[in-house]
């Protein structure tokens, strides 16, 4: 199926890529045009990506502008790919978080600015892939195009730091990936078995899915397959104990690399799981339920009471994440139609909320090249915009009703109370210890008097830049959008949520 | 001996008189190392037509009593070593003038070496194989001591020199072993005569024995721990595309030897010898990541990073043998395939090391490569693309290697399952050594005077050959097709 007549979703996929191949072309003495080239790409991309969700039918069941050939006729590999409100909302989320990260880059990067933007195109390539895919190995593909110029990112433009944390993220993913890849090919020689040896469908994600329906897979292959799927998606997410990698990646990416990070590549490891990890293996889902359910809950108290004692602005936000994180997990294993729909917003959420603040300390970063908490203080009183934007992001990262933060927390309670009623109470008090450690990183930043260190840059202290708040200002309409009319995109989820409960054999209501 | 099996042998015959042509027009015109270098390339060439012509024949048959066979796994690796052949003498162009070592002797004994790989390739007989193993490792420690006034050279020379003869020895006295059981070294008689043991299940202690030689032999040669020690010293002692060289022909044909002894002529046996495989691919890939990490020399990195990817082909060959009947062909496809991936990206890697020490004196520490991403961008680019081939990262050629090894041993089942895992941890683990010289190219600025370098431009067409390989076999797939009919070959 097409729009227009075109092939949509393989435009939108690939026109990063025909992009970076034109930035590539461009001399390096040039880099207003290569950035230029490079926004406008992603604005292209961008514009299309809504097309498609204005375009998308959200009443209908199953995948949507589905375009396949074959690719590796040998193993019935496909190039196969199609969308549904799960995916077309995480591609729009993808395309609004690269042109904006494409243009917050405008100021900080001045350095190998072809290398850079080259990076950030491919990277667009990846994750929109990722998303797209119905063919497990061509969801692998993706997946690990993703790593290799998020690797470049943190490890050429990042901190001080950067070679050991962007070391650390590549080393991390590519175990939880490699044991992914050896799981992919399990089951799909599983369903070879199953069909006289027949590669046909074995990696088509419609069929697995349908085999899996029919209980074919058995229990045993279940829970290994299952395990080796979800230690590769709880990386990348990541659940606690596999989010080491995270606050150190966070911290010493450049500002644009936190933001596709916390925007995108942690719902990566979301999307896994509710797209393979679960509808493929649902016998061992729910076998290993408790103890996701338990390790969800760890990482939304650990995060937050960590979160509280960090130093730097970065890193208070990369745990902060960790916390938000919890509840996507939490929200995908209770099986409650209400949880997975508040998982998914959350996700989205967070995406938003996240993607801003790291925008926001990377302008204070761009002026004081400092993000020590103990070191700030006042800075409402010369950047009174910047405080305003600024308390808005706090206020809804820490669930303010009527913004979108709090619409997903909401609901995750809402659908776990019915199935565990102390995993939920245990979850709405960390509200409160995220209320405590945002609300007093404002304060201590914002508020009070001006410190000596700020004080010494005097003049550098300019609120925000005309660019900066256009990075800002979508991310700001979508969160009150969203908050107010979440049905905006719990339409969209219906027919996916409904299809993951199926999936996981819990009766649909 | 007679028209038809010149004929069918062609490409041996050729590469030897390749190979004595470079003499004579050396000991005719000496000192002119274009001239040689232009004859020993268009000699190669011309045996590669004749191989890919002889295949356009569909000529399939044995000649010289049966000693020698022609089938499409013997075309498919004849191509391949001939590339390497190639691959080597474009990159020794710019490395040898400098250090005033001379390029004749070097092509000639590298074309004989070649000639000894093809001679393995399409053994068909026990002793033609040892005397062709021979062929291609003699020339391989005059080599390795090519750099005669070098100290490194010439250790690393004697220690593969030494080695080498005694694994040589060790692998001649298992076949001794097989023939005395069998009674003849005819690799089809071999394999009917065994295919009746296996049939008894009751296994001779001298067949033990002979099985257990085979194996040391074969191990050595393509240098699996624990008999691995010679090749970290003789890869970094060598001169640089002798170290291109080494790492992927000797041990290509160790692999020949693999294929044509133990699929072909033991086979039947194959059921007990994968233990032995499992445990050697388990002990190479593990222990050659763990040392490469803690390497600072590229070059020795490189050398430990052979003896992985030695492992992960083991790990094809285990496929092969603990796999159904139907997937033998598969398993002993994804060898092949990995063989030749692995050629490619390896032998760039190291060209982009003689690159680097295009001017004598330049070190292959991993300092060396401090900033190359920003100095030489090119050379930076596709030091990167096959660092990235070699992790095994999508969609390069590296991946779909490990990927249909991978593929082979998940559908084998049972304990190679456990062994796909262990690969994919190495392959995880050895991600952090070819990323560390990545790091130093592009996220570290370089140390003192950086190093110039500007290749010549057949090095250059030696480059791009490898890397639009890498690319290549990636992004088109469809190449392990060729390597499915090499495959098929064997599949008897």
């Amino acid at each position: 199926m097409s729009l227009f007549g075109l092939p949509i979703l393989g435009l939108i996929t690939f026109l990063p890529a025909a992009g970076a191949v034109l930035v590539a072309c461009m001399p390096s003495s040039r880099p207003d045009l290569i950035r230029r080239a490079a926004l406008g790409t992603a604005l292209v991309v961008w514009v299309m990506s809504l097309l498609l969700l204005a375009a998308f039918a959200s009443g209908q069941a199953g995948f949507q502008y589905k375009e396949a050939f074959d690719w590796i006729p040998s193993f019935g590999i496909q190039y196969k790919v199609g969308v549904d409100g799960l995916s077309v909302l995480m591609v729009v989320l993808t395309t609004t978080l690269t042109w904006i990260s494409i243009l917050a880059s405008f100021g900080p990067i001045k350095d190998r600015v072809k290398g850079y933007m080259i990076s950030f195109l491919v990277l667009e390539v990846g994750m929109i892939g990722v998303f797209v895919a119905l063919d497990l190995f061509l969801f692998y593909i993706f997946w690990e195009i993703v790593l290799v110029p998020m690797y470049l990112i943190i490890g050429i433009w990042g901190g001080s730091n950067r070679i050991y944390a962007t070391m650390k993220f590549v080393l991390y993913t590519l175990v939880g990936s490699l044991l992914m890849l050896v799981a992919i090919l399990a089951t799909a020689f599983a369903y070879q078995a199953a069909h006289g040896g027949s590669w046909v469908g074995a990696f088509d994600y419609e069929q697995l899915q349908s085999f899996a329906q029919a209980g074919s897979f058995g229990n045993n292959f279940q829970l290994v397959a299952f395990v080796a799927l979800f230690l590769a998606f709880a990386i990348k997410v990541p659940m606690f104990p596999f989010h080491t990698w995270l606050p150190d990646a966070h911290t010493e990416a450049p500002t644009a690399g936190s933001v596709i990070l916390a925007g995108v590549l942690l719902k990566l490891g979301a999307y896994g799981l509710i797209r393979f990890a679960v509808p493929l293996f649902p016998y061992a889902a729910h076998t290993f339920a408790g103890p996701i359910i338990v390790l969800s809950v760890i990482a939304i108290v650990y995060g937050a009471v960590v979160s509280i004692v960090q130093p730097d602005l970065k890193r208070l936000v990369a745990y902060s994440s960790v916390s938000h994180m919890g509840f996507v997990t939490l929200g995908i294993f209770v099986f409650s139609a209400a949880a997975l729909q508040g998982a998914i917003l959350q996700m989205i959420n967070h995406g938003l909320i996240t993607g801003g603040l790291f925008l926001l300390v990377g302008v204070i970063y761009e002026r004081t090249h400092d993000r020590t908490i103990a070191k700030m203080g006042g800075l409402a009183a010369t950047m009174p915009i910047w405080a305003t934007v600024f308390g808005f992001f706090i206020l809804a990262s820490a669930g303010l009703p009527g913004l979108s933060g709090f619409v997903g927390e909401f609901l995750v309670f809402v659908g776990s109370f019915g199935v565990a009623p102390v995993v939920a109470v245990a979850s709405i008090i960390v509200m409160v210890l995220a209320a405590t450690y945002l609300l007093w990183m404002f304060q201590r930043v914002a508020l009070g008097t001006m410190s000596d260190f700020l004080r010494g840059l005097g003049d550098h202290l300019t609120d925000l830049t005309r660019v900066e708040a256009i990075t800002l200002a979508p991310l700001v309409f979508l969160i009150v959008v969203l908050g107010i009319f979440p049905s905006v995109a719990l339409d969209l989820l219906s027919g996916p949520v409904r299809g993951f409960l199926a999936a996981a054999g819990v009766p649909v209501g | 001996m007679n028209w038809s099996d010149l004929t069918t042998a062609a490409p041996v015959v050729l590469a030897v008189l390749v190979a004595a042509a470079i003499l004579v027009v050396d000991l005719a015109l000496p000192g002119r190392r274009r001239l040689v270098t232009a004859v020993a390339l268009v000699g190669l060439a011309i045996v590669a037509a004749a191989i890919v012509l002889l295949a356009q024949s569909g000529r399939h048959e044995t000649a010289f009593g049966g000693a020698y066979t022609l089938d499409g796994l013997t075309t498919f690796l004849d191509l391949l070593f001939v590339a390497i052949a190639a691959l080597t003498i474009l990159f020794a162009t710019d490395y040898l003038a400098p250090r005033g070592l001379p390029m004749a002797e070097f092509a000639a004994v590298l074309v004989f070496a070649i000639t000894g790989a093809m001679l393995v390739a399409g053994s068909a007989d026990l002793l033609l194989l040892f005397v062709a193993l021979e062929l291609m490792v003699l020339p391989g420690y005059l080599l390795a001591g090519f750099a005669r006034n070098d100290p490194y050279s010439t250790e690393g020379a004697i220690k593969y020199f030494l080695l080498g003869s005694f694994s040589s020895a060790i692998l001649l006295f298992g076949l001794a072993y097989v023939w005395g059981t069998t009674g003849s070294t005819r690799i089809s008689d071999v394999a009917a005569a065994l295919a009746v043991v296996a049939a008894s299940h009751s296994i001779q202690p001298g067949l033990a024995m002979g099985l257990a030689f085979m194996t040391t032999g074969v191990a050595f040669k393509m240098a699996a721990v624990p008999f691995h020690y010679w090749t970290p010293d003789a890869y970094q002692g060598s001169p640089t595309p002798v170290t291109a060289y080494l790492s992927v022909g000797p041990k290509i044909g160790a692999f020949a030897i693999a294929l044509r002894l133990f699929v072909g002529a033991l086979g039947p046996l194959k059921a007990d010898w994968l233990p032995v495989v499992i445990v050697l691919a388990i002990l190479t890939m593990t222990l050659g990541n763990l040392v490469a990490i803690t390497q600072d020399n590229v070059k020795r990195m490189l050398a430990y990073s052979s003896i992985a990817h030695t492992g992960y082909i083991l790990v094809g060959l285990a496929a092969f043998a603990g796999g159904t009947k139907g997937l033998e062909t598969q398993a002993l496809q994804a060898v092949l395939f990995y063989g030749a991936a692995y050629t490619f990206m390896n032998m760039g890697a190291f060209a982009v090391i003689a690159a680097l020490q295009r001017r004598p004196g330049v070190s292959s520490r991993i300092s060396t490569f401090a900033g190359l991403g920003r100095r030489d961008p090119w050379l930076g680019a596709l030091m990167a693309l096959f660092l990235l081939s070699l992790t095994g990262i999508p969609p390069l050629a590296g991946f779909w290697a490990k990927a249909y090894v991978v593929v082979a041993a998940v559908q084998a089942g049972g304990w190679l399952t456990v062994l796909a895992v262990v690969a994919m941890l190495n392959a995880a683990a050895a991600a952090f050594y070819y990323l560390r010289v990545v790091v130093y190219m592009y996220m570290r600025d370089p140390e003192g005077e950086p190093v110039v370098s500007s290749p010549g431009l057949l090095f250059r067409v030696g480059l791009a050959a490898t890397g639009i390989a890498t690319l290549a076999f990636g992004l088109f797939p469809a190449f392990v097709t060729l390597a499915g009919n090499a495959a098929s070959a064997l599949g008897s």
